[in-house]
Formats: structure tokens, C-alpha cells, sequence
């Protein structure tokens, strides 16, 4: 094309890796910055996910609704249309009553917490074995930036990493990447609980001589700046003494239930009086 | 043209359903990076121009799908694209066996890769993921690789041979 024909390779090959780690080094150097395309990828991105979702839920709720039923006997067939019908509204009803329970519950949670929050809805999820991520409906038209917390009324739910205008990336709390400063309710042993994948969390750097039994509650603690002291985590799981060193090896299980996600509230950094 | 200029759109929606249907499977435990064995298959069959910018494309859009730092797949992706070109050139690159183990080994790359950004850069160590998670998964990826070279290769867009 424009290089000779026997350099072509190695000149497309050398200009797209240049490329490419050009691209790398300066987001190494900027982590908090999001590029303009980047801002336009999760913008395109995001209702096609919801998209997708949408339609892959639809059809899981047909196989689970319709598919078993084509064996009914004969005499079942002639209301089939009815209960079809019927079923339809009493789904539709239903989904209805539900969003209303959980949207009454994040106006309890936003009053209750006096709190600015602000609640978006769950538009995609990024589920793989290492990065763990969603994609909400509100972005910085709405006021969201990196760093805000997300809950829900289970409990939390993890942060913002990054922001285009109508839509965030929330990383959360299992994300490898992700690091809270927790403590434990009964004890107020403090420490910081990382993300662990499918696995759940591990609560870090809590002393061995701490008190710690499954079954204990544990909290955000407030120290990070990030989520304000008293939110619910999770639940320890399993507290392992056996390793040598200064800590014990603590796995929590999170309050949220991650894969059914549809409402989550971000909390809003409060004015500060002048 | 027309195929540049449709890829992105084509790219992220491929790479979406990709990540969509996959957590369906798997449920967020394993992934299977199609995208991956796209790239591999350009490689062999793709000239340098469609399939360096296609591999450049899917990386760049998978980086910013997953939330990773921006780069680290378009490089990798690239990279893989013309190291499949080069191995193709050299070896008998269509049978079965070679195309699995071939798979197999970028898979297991991309998981060192990943590996070693934690550690570096997040300063979090996943390395136990590299036998966990990614062994399974590369091993997955390559006995499955053949079958969707199979699948590719169906589609002629895919199979331009002008310059390999």
C-alpha cells in the first residue's frame, strides 16, 4: 500500500504494537483519566448489554415458563392459551410489585443513612474469572466520578473506577483490584478486605491474636474515606490460625448477591457548609 | 473499506454477546475467550492489514469491556495476531492438534500476562489463578479452538488470502 510490498507486514506489525503500547504507557501514567473513545465504548456498549441481557432473560424465563408445559394432556391444552395469558399478567404484575418493594427499600436505605444518594440501575456486567464489574445507568451528567461508593440494601457493593456521561463502571467488592478498609462487628478489629473472585473476599492484616469465629459480621470501618463506618460487607466464613506470621487467614462472604443485581445507590460526597 | 468500517460496531457486539453468554455458562468461575481464537484464526488465514487493525480492535474494545487498563489486550492481541502469522508461515499450522496446542499456549500466555500486571502494577498477587482458572480455561480454549476454526472459516470476510 504505501511501504514496499516486502516490508508491508512488518511495517502494519511495528506501527500497531508501537500503537498499542503508546496507548498502554499513557494510561499506566493517567489511571484516572478516561479517554474520550473509552467514554464512547461504554456509552455503545452499555445498551447493547442491556440489550442482550434483556433478550437472554426473556428467553430463559420462556424455556422455564413454556417449554415444560408442551407435555400437559390433551385436556390441558384447551386452556393453554388462558393460562398463557394469565401467566403473562400475573409475571408482569409481579415484576412489577417486586421493582416496588426495592425501590421502596432504597428510599428507606437512602432515608435511613442521610445520606445524597443517588440510585441507578444495573445496565451490564463484566462476570469473568478475574475482572468483576458492572455498568450503571448514571454517569457524570448525574454527578458520578471514580471513587464514589455503591450499595445496595443487601450491603456493598464496591466503586466506581471510571465514568462516561450517562454511564459508570463500578468495580466490585470481590474485583481482585478491589481493597476496603473493613472491621469486624464484635470485635472492632480492623483490617482490609480484598476482593478474591468467585471465591468471595479475604480480610487482610487482622492480628492472630484477634478473636475472629464464622459467622461475624463485618463492616466498613470508615477509614478509607471512600464508604462511610457501618456498612455491611459480609459474613466471615472461615478464620485459618494455622499459617505462621502475624495474621490470620480470614474469607468473608458478601452480603450482596452480585449476579442478581438490578438497583444499586451511589453515594454522593456530602457538601461541605462554606 | 466496508469491512473497516463496520468492524468496530461488529467487534463490540461480537465481544459483548461474548462476554454475555459466557457468564451464562460459566457463571463468572472460567472464561472462554473466543475473541482470542478470532485473533489466533486471523492470524493464520488474514492479511496483515485487515487482520492486524481487526486484532487491534477487539484487544482495544475488550480492554475497555472488562475495565482493564487500556492497552494491555490491543497489545496483546496484536501481538498474538502476528506471532500466529509467523508460526502459520513456518509450520503446518492446519491440523487439529497444532491449532489446540497453539490455543492452548496463547491462552495460557494472556493468563501470565494478566498475572503479572496484578503484581506489578495493581500490586496484587493472583498467581494461583495461572493454575486455577487459566489452566482449565487454555485448555478449554484449545480443545474447543478447532471447532471454531471450523465455524470461522465459514465466513469468507474472515478468509482473505490476497496477501498470505
Amino acid at each position: 500500500m504505501f511501504f514496499p510490498k516486502k516490508y508491508h507486514a512488518v511495517t502494519i506489525a511495528s506501527i500497531l504494537i508501537v500503537l498499542s503500547l503508546v496507548i498502554l504507557s499513557f494510561n499506566l501514567k493517567r489511571p484516572d483519566e478516561v479517554g474520550f473513545v473509552r467514554k464512547l465504548v461504554m456509552e455503545v456498549a452499555a445498551p447493547i448489554e442491556s440489550l442482550i441481557t434483556g433478550t437472554f432473560e426473556g428467553i430463559r424465563g420462556v424455556w422455564k415458563r413454556y417449554i415444560f408445559l408442551v407435555g400437559v394432556e390433551d385436556e390441558n391444552r384447551s386452556l393453554k392459551k388462558k393460562v398463557d395469558s394469565l401467566t403473562n399478567e400475573i409475571i408482569r404484575y409481579r415484576e412489577a410489585y417486586l421493582e416496588s418493594i426495592r425501590l421502596k427499600e432504597h428510599l428507606s436505605l437512602r432515608e435511613s443513612r442521610r445520606m445524597p444518594m443517588v440510585s441507578a440501575r444495573v445496565v451490564g456486567k463484566e462476570n469473568s474469572s478475574i475482572f468483576k464489574t458492572i455498568l450503571i445507568n448514571k454517569g457524570t451528567a448525574d454527578g458520578m466520578k471514580a471513587g464514589l461508593a455503591v450499595i445496595s440494601v443487601e450491603g456493598v457493593v464496591g466503586r466506581i473506577v471510571e465514568s462516561s456521561w450517562n454511564v459508570s463502571r463500578v468495580l466490585l467488592a470481590i474485583d481482585y483490584n478491589s481493597n476496603i478498609d473493613a472491621m469486624i462487628q464484635g470485635t472492632r478489629s480492623q483490617g482490609i478486605l480484598q476482593g478474591g473472585g468467585a471465591m468471595g473476599c479475604n480480610l487482610k492484616y487482622v492480628e492472630r491474636s484477634e478473636e475472629v469465629k464464622v459467622g461475624d459480621a463485618v463492616l466498613t470501618s470508615g477509614m478509607g474515606g471512600i464508604f462511610p463506618k457501618g456498612l455491611l460487607i459480609g459474613t466471615v466464613v472461615s478464620v485459618d490460625r494455622k499459617d505462621s506470621g502475624l495474621f490470620q487467614k480470614i474469607e468473608v462472604m458478601p452480603a450482596v448477591y452480585f449476579s442478581r443485581l438490578e438497583e444499586v445507590s451511589v453515594i454522593l460526597p456530602e457538601e461541605k457548609p462554606l | 473499506m466496508m469491512f473497516y468500517l463496520v468492524l468496530p460496531f461488529f467487534a463490540l457486539v461480537f465481544l459483548v454477546f461474548q462476554t454475555m453468554i459466557l457468564d451464562l455458562f460459566f457463571l463468572g468461575k472460567m472464561s472462554l475467550e473466543i475473541s482470542l481464537i478470532l485473533v489466533i484464526f486471523a492470524g493464520f488465514y488474514m492479511d496483515a492489514m485487515r487482520g492486524g487493525i481487526m486484532a487491534f480492535v477487539l484487544g482495544f474494545l475488550l480492554d475497555c469491556i472488562t475495565g482493564s487498563i487500556t492497552g494491555v489486550f490491543a497489545f496483546y492481541y496484536v501481538s498474538v495476531f502476528f506471532v500466529s502469522r509467523i508460526v502459520s508461515n513456518r509450520v503446518y499450522a492446519e491440523s487439529v492438534f497444532f491449532i489446540g496446542l497453539f490455543t492452548f499456549f496463547c491462552v495460557l500466555c494472556e493468563g501470565l500476562l494478566v498475572t503479572l500486571i496484578y503484581r506489578f502494577i495493581h500490586g496484587v498477587d493472583i498467581s494461583f489463578h495461572l493454575f486455577r482458572v487459566y489452566l482449565p480455561q487454555a485448555i478449554v480454549a484449545g480443545v474447543l479452538s478447532p471447532a471454531f476454526f471450523t465455524f470461522f472459516s465459514r465466513f469468507e470476510v474472515l478468509r482473505d488470502v490476497g496477501e498470505s
